[in-house]
């Protein structure tokens, strides 16, 4: 069967249009109409007639102390948070994939994380975080230590939102770094194991640089991902105390929803969707050149 | 004697994350079945020993007096059932068209289609006045088919194929989902005001999270298709057997495992999904996680109930990640990962 009679196959049509109609009118088809907001005063509440006004939301964007902030905050809890779900990821699946004792168990329960609500993770972690009837403050008086109010200190609660992606989301990189692992060809393995090169060197000259692309493209993925955070710090702060661990897509959520400001609502997603566009760009020419130098 | 250290260290820090695995869904687990003072007083541990388990919280959540909590779960049930078998099943053919068919788009038409959708959208909107969902349908429906006739034209400019069509499904996924959820959120609401109700309704809901899970669904399947043996395919073509009915009656049995993993890892977002639920409903469908999140201003320090719908969220979850820890472990998921 060769591609031309393939491609001259009508029904090929009937098999990608429905799905492609629905990502354009779902996706792409609202983005139209938002990109348009963006170029108006628009509220919502009172209602007033939407009236053209330029470039003048991005502006107001652009200055806003407020919106830096949080993209200052969505940054350092992405970032720290990816780097240290990498190497924890990346330790555990190579625990997995030599085989540590229980192995078996330890699959379905490093995957479980992922699975769950991050809403509900994050209601487990105010438990959990509680200053008065939450455990970890319970191990700190256990241990002498004064109570802690994790939750009300901006630093504090950052490093808290930091620690539950990093729980949350470190089993995605366990999954990718195992099924990379595997697939990794043993005769390699084995003819360095005969030369007696010693498990580190094996790990940083092979097993790393092996994986190397694979380590790019999964935490591409984490950082994209992460950047979208908002259900965890909905729940476990609100953005609180003040706006100190406000992100992006809650400061969005808030002038939109709170302030029922359209246009700069519609203005900052866009501010957004440019960054992270040039973020991207970015990393990944980074990511090529690293790669080629590696390989 | 090295290899045996590390192993050591390995076994230690499985262990050591097992237990943070662990300890936050066994403390969740514990605290739906203690009484109030249990809660209160500083941290319990241990059911039996610290505290006398109780099922209140359990009879306080289902009979309703408490706050609503039949009704999202129910409208969680519903709206992420069918849009996991939505987006699965149209996902799934859609990338077996992509596997096994050869597809040219000219990236000029591509252009084409943009101007007029955009264009013309502003020019009845803005300059005729026309109302935003009537103005989109029309755009749509004249945009489409001039790119379709430009596609057909020889025209200069690079041509897309089935890699580009894929990436441009995927990387709905890259963009921040605020843009589209308000977008599609002022969508919405304008097309409540002619009367088509989508705000805070079952089809709304089902369309903004079919669309939602289309790109993962066409993403996974296609490599699993990509595994299916195209000679098989080939003897019933020759056979004179519709391409539909090859799809439905073989390829799509014989990528059955593809299908569960797919839908159980769509299903887990659907499921989970927050921002979306959170624009686009605000009390009669209502979803799980939104209840979730209203807990904690509604009930303030009353754990063992927030525990209780906690537990009811997780719970089909746990099941999931079993199912595909175990398709895992027959290796079928790292095969597909690439």
């Amino acid at each position: 069967m060769n591609a031309a009679a393939h491609s001259q196959d009508r029904i090929k049509h009937a098999f990608l249009w429905p799905a492609f109609l629905i990502v354009l009118l779902i996706s792409l088809f609202p983005l139209i109409y938002a990109l348009s907001v963006s170029f108006q005063t628009m509220r919502l509440v009172p209602p007033t007639p939407p009236r053209f006004v330029g470039v003048s939301n991005y502006a107001d964007v652009l200055v806003s102390a407020r919106f830096w902030g949080s993209v200052w905050t969505t940054a350092i809890i992405v970032f720290a948070s990816v780097a240290l779900q990498y190497v924890i990821g990346f330790a555990l699946a190579l625990a997995l994939h030599h085989n540590v004792p229980g192995a078996a168990l330890y699959r379905v329960t490093f995957l479980l994380p992922m699975f769950l609500a991050p809403v509900c993770v994050a209601l487990i972690a105010r438990m959990i975080f509680h200053p008065v009837v939450g455990p970890v403050n319970d191990l700190f008086t256990f241990l002498g230590a004064p109570n802690i109010p994790f939750l009300t200190q901006p630093k504090l609660a950052l490093a808290v939102l930091v620690t539950i992606e990093v729980w949350q989301w470190t089993p995605f990189v366990v999954l990718l770094m195992l099924a990379g692992l595997q697939g990794l060809p043993a005769e390699v393995f084995e003819a360095a194991r005969v030369d007696n090169i010693p498990a580190w060197r094996r790990f940083r000259d092979i097993t790393f640089p092996m994986l190397l692309p694979l380590s790019v493209a999964v935490v591409f993925i984490r950082l994209i991902e992460g950047f979208k955070i908002i259900d965890t710090v909905f729940v476990l702060t609100g953005g609180g105390p003040g706006t100190s661990t406000e992100t992006v897509t809650l400061y969005a959520y808030n002038e939109g929803f709170k302030k029922f400001n359209i246009g700069m609502t519609s203005a900052l997603s866009f501010v957004f969707l440019v960054v992270i566009i040039l973020f991207g760009t970015v990393y990944l020419a980074a990511a090529q050149r690293l790669t080629r130098k590696y390989a | 004697m090295e290899n045996r250290s590390y192993r050591a260290l390995g076994l230690f820090f499985s262990l050591f994350w097992l237990f943070l695995c662990l300890f936050p869904l066994w403390w969740v687990f514990v605290t739906a079945f203690k009484p109030p003072l249990a809660v209160s007083q500083g941290a319990t541990y241990l059911p039996f020993i610290d505290f006398q388990p109780t099922l209140q919280a359990f009879r306080d959540a289902f009979s309703g007096q408490r706050g609503d909590f039949l009704n999202p779960i129910l409208s969680s049930v519903y709206v992420s059932i069918t849009a996991t078998v939505l987006s699965v099943f149209l996902g799934s053919m859609a990338a077996y068209a992509l596997v096994r068919f050869e597809f040219r788009v000219r990236l000029l038409s591509g252009v084409i289609f943009g101007i007029v959708a955009i264009g013309g959208f502003i020019l009845l909107n803005s300059v005729y006045g026309m109302r935003v969902p009537y103005a989109l349908v029309l755009v749509l429906v004249v945009g489409l088919p001039v790119a379709i006739l430009a596609n057909r034209m020889p025209l200069p400019g690079p041509v897309m194929t089935n890699q580009d069509v894929t990436f441009w499904f995927v990387s709905q996924r890259m963009f921040p989902p605020i843009v589209s959820a308000f977008a599609i959120f002022l969508l919405y609401s304008e097309s409540n005001k002619v009367g088509l109700r989508l705000l805070d309704s079952f089809p709304g809901l089902v369309l903004a999270y079919t669309a939602f899970g289309l790109p993962f669904a066409i993403w996974l399947m296609r490599d699993f298709f990509q595994t299916v043996p195209i000679e098989v395919e080939e003897a019933a073509q020759v056979d004179d057997i519709g391409r539909m009915r090859i799809f439905f009656q073989i390829v799509l049995p014989m990528a059955k495992p593809g299908l569960v993993a797919t839908a159980m890892i769509v299903l887990a977002f659907i499921w989970n999904e927050f921002l979306f639920a959170l624009l686009l409903t605000s009390s009669k469908w209502q979803t799980l996680p939104i209840l979730l999140a209203g807990q904690n201003s509604s009930r303030g320090d009353e754990w063992w109930a927030i525990s209780v719908a906690t537990l009811i969220s997780i719970v089909p979850m746990i099941v999931v990640a079993a199912i595909l820890g175990r398709m895992m472990r027959s290796g079928l998921l790292s095969g597909s990962i690439k």
